[in-house]
């Protein structure tokens, strides 16, 4: 178990190369303070959220006998509602077509695309008429809003939530107002009839420019490790370590797998270590200790990205100086580019007939999207599944290129 | 097999320079080779070939008899002419690493690492850091991180240089008793005479990438006579060859060389021979800032072998 004994070094020298260490943990958390003291504690953010609402419902005859569109008056509440405690509106809203609505998405003019069904005003009406105990001559209709957007963008989260909060408050709202209109007293648990298809996600609104910057911290910290571990891996080369161990019994594998163990393991302590100090910055954290346990591993799987990186520099670099600045100079511009500091303006690149972001194939995007959806809005592993594997398939890609270039630069006998 | 490696027309070049030039020598097991040369002369190069870190331009290497792409590894060490240590680990945890890299059987390996710390006399750093080292401890350490594996040829490769004179007394004890105890091969190269000169069962000389000479240190030196060495520095080295032209004249001088701006007369009883010399000197009207008489040494065959001193 060779493997075992260079997982053992590497981390004894990660340990004991303090000014290496200082630039990976400290460095991070230094920047999660500034960031904490600056965009947290100081300002709820409270900007609208952009959105486009596209209205197909065609009204219904409730119980007092007019025709009433709920669909409109849903829209108007949307309009109408503000923050708690302000007189900011909630959103910022375009009333317009489905296609219309799909290419502002596209652009990221609006954030979150609201969909009313044509029979919006039939459910409610049954609603009404269920909750009242009246339900002798209507249907039963069940109608099925949609909230459309792009789950990769930090701001559909915000919008989206904030949106089925006040979409389930004006379903409730409405159906005991009628109720207690008809009967004067509150009546049992209404039925629903409206099941708006959204992720269940809480109390977004309260979210500070802050809770969008930390888990970008703990991207660039992952980033950073990469350049430690160029340095690290240069450092063999330079000091003529790596030809000790390749004259001896040591595999390519090894060398590279028994690396893999430690530094990626620092990866995840990385997530750990600045979650807290996150938290006790005022993040708005949800999920619970299982959500430790998902952010730890999508960091280790972002860490092995890096540690990909890392061997990819250490094929060109000529000393451990010069890894640490190529580094530098590949890491920060990749961080912006991923969004850790903020969201940048779209690209779009289309290959095969498939268009995306050009940013989707950077690993560390999907690292970031998976973090913020589980450490801000509580999501679980199916939810975030889908990020998960992008990252990994994309890790994997890197990896293979980074052995290939430092096999070939590195662990054949000279020439 | 009689012979541990043998190197058939072996050659290596850099682009336009030929490092080593159709070198062939044969390594007798269980002797103590020296590669004695100037600095660029094609040691280093050489004995890397030799042990198959680096791919020769053309020629051969056999180890004990079989192609080296066959010989298992494991069965050389190879100490580098620079320190390769791990700068953030200890001793202990640097032969560990070592000995787990060579598959040495854990029975034996803690013993075997407190022998070598033994033997190398760093005992007492077992548990520092390498960067805490001193740099000869650190030269020490890497002698023994590279025959923690035990192998069977051992090729050090200027292996004292920069070491203070106790360290370089540990390592000369250490590398007899690795042939006189532990029977093994050991192959060093050094541009020190009288460490090629005291180590040495044979001696191969190279200068230029090629092998000018092959022989016992005392047949080396019998080979040159047993005479004295008069050496001479003239306050203006410019007038050397004008005095080396008369005193080549002298009777009984059996050679005269320029070295390092120096004068080198070798004579069989060289003091009976100054009074004659400081006579040419003055005749010729020049000044002496340094005048010397030491025995014949190993330097000056390799003088009289390349016409110059040894490049340091
Ligand atoms: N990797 C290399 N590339 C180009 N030239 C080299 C290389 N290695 C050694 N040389 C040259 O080959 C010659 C022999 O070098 P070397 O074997 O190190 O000499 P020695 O060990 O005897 O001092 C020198 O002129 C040196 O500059
Ligand atoms: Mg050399």
């Amino acid at each position: 178990m060779k493997f075992i004994s260079i997982a053992v070094k590497d981390f004894k020298e990660l340990v004991r190369d303090k000014r290496g260490l200082f630039f990976i943990l400290l460095f991070p958390i230094f920047f999660m303070m500034i960031f904490g003291f600056a965009f947290g504690g100081m300002g709820q953010e409270n900007t609208p959220h952009n959105i486009a609402i596209v209205n197909y419902d065609e009204g219904a005859t409730i119980l007092t006998g007019e025709n009433f569109n709920f669909g409109n008056n849903l829209t108007n509440q949307i309009k109408e509602s503000t923050y708690s405690n302000s007189d900011v509106k909630l959103f910022n809203v375009t009333e317009t077509t489905e296609s219309q609505a799909d290419s502002l998405l596209k652009q990221r003019t609006v954030d979150a695309e609201l969909i009313i069904p044509s029979n919006f005003s039939a459910s409610m009406a049954s609603q009404i008429a269920n909750s009242s105990g009246l339900t002798a001559n209507i249907n039963s209709t069940v109608s099925s809003p949609i909230i459309r957007g792009d789950e990769g963008y930090s701001n559909f989260f915000a919008s989206e939530s904030a949106l089925s909060t006040v979409m389930t408050g004006y379903q409730s709202g409405i159906v005991n107002g009628f109720k207690n209109q008809l009967a004067g007293t509150p009546g049992a648990e209404p039925v629903k009839y409206v099941n708006i298809t959204v992720q269940g996600i809480s109390g977004t609104q309260s979210f500070t420019q802050f809770d969008f910057l930390a888990p970008g911290m703990m991207v660039f910290a992952i980033l950073l490790l990469a350049t430690t571990i160029a340095a690290i891996l240069t450092r063999e080369v330079e000091s003529g370590t790596l030809e000790r161990l390749k004259m001896s019994k040591m595999r390519s594998f090894d060398l590279l797998f028994g690396g893999l163990i430690p530094w990626s393991l620092v990866a995840g302590a990385q997530v750990v270590i600045l979650l807290i100090v996150a938290v006790l910055l005022g993040l708005h954290w949800q999920g619970g200790i299982n959500s430790v346990i998902l952010a730890t591993i999508i960091g280790i799987i972002g860490g092995v990205a890096s540690i990909a990186l890392a061997m990819i520099i250490a094929s060109f670099a000529k000393n451990d100086r010069q890894a640490a600045n190529l580094g530098t100079l590949i890491v920060v511009p990749i961080s912006f580019l991923v969004g850790a500091f903020f969201p940048l303006p779209q690209v779009f690149i289309t290959v095969l007939g498939h268009s995306f972001q050009i940013y989707e194939l950077i690993p560390w995007t999907h690292t970031l999207n998976a973090l913020r959806g589980v450490l801000l809005y509580g999501e679980g592993l199916n939810a975030v599944a889908f990020q998960i594997e992008l990252s990994l398939i994309l890790t994997v890609i890197l990896f293979i290129i980074g052995v290939f270039l430092y096999s070939r630069t590195r662990l054949r006998a000279d020439n | 097999m009689d012979y541990m490696i043998e190197a058939i027309d072996l050659t290596k070049k850099f682009d336009d320079l030929t490092a080593v030039d159709g070198l062939n020598i044969k390594i007798r097991k269980g002797e103590v080779f020296g590669f004695l040369g100037p600095n660029g002369a094609g040691k280093t190069t050489s004995i890397r070939m030799m042990v198959g870190l680096l791919k020769p331009t053309s020629g051969t290497i056999l180890i004990d008899g079989k192609d080296i792409k066959q010989t298992e590894k494991g069965k050389i060490g190879i100490c580098p002419q620079e320190l390769m240590l791990w700068e953030h680990l200890t001793c202990k945890e640097s032969l560990s690493l070592m000995a787990d890299m060579y598959e040495v059987p854990k029975d034996v390996k803690n013993q075997r690492i407190d022998g070598l710390l033994k033997d190398l006399f760093l005992t007492d750093k077992a548990d520092t850091v390498v960067s805490n080292l001193s740099g000869g401890m650190k030269r020490r350490l890497n002698l023994a991180l590279s025959v923690v594996h035990e192998p069977d040829v051992v090729v050090l490769d200027e292996p004292s240089e920069g070491l203070d004179p106790q360290s370089r007394r540990v390592l000369w004890n250490y590398i007899r008793s690795m042939r006189d105890v532990q029977g093994k091969t050991v192959i060093l190269t050094t541009h020190l005479m009288d460490e090629a000169d005291s180590l040495s069962d044979r001696i191969g000389i190279v200068d230029h990438g090629k092998l000018i000479r092959l022989d016992t240190p005392e047949n080396l030196k019998k080979e040159i006579g047993e005479g004295d060495i008069v050496d001479i520095k003239l306050s203006d080295p410019s007038k050397n060859l004008e005095l080396i032209t008369e005193l080549e004249k002298i009777e009984d001088i059996i050679s005269v060389v320029e070295t390092d701006s120096r004068i080198n007369i070798r004579a069989l009883d060289a003091v009976s021979k100054l009074p004659q010399i400081m006579k040419l000197v003055e005749e010729s009207d020049l000044r002496v800032d340094d005048l010397s008489v030491r025995q014949n040494t190993l330097e000056d065959v390799f003088i009289d072998l390349t016409g110059t001193g040894l490049r340091e």
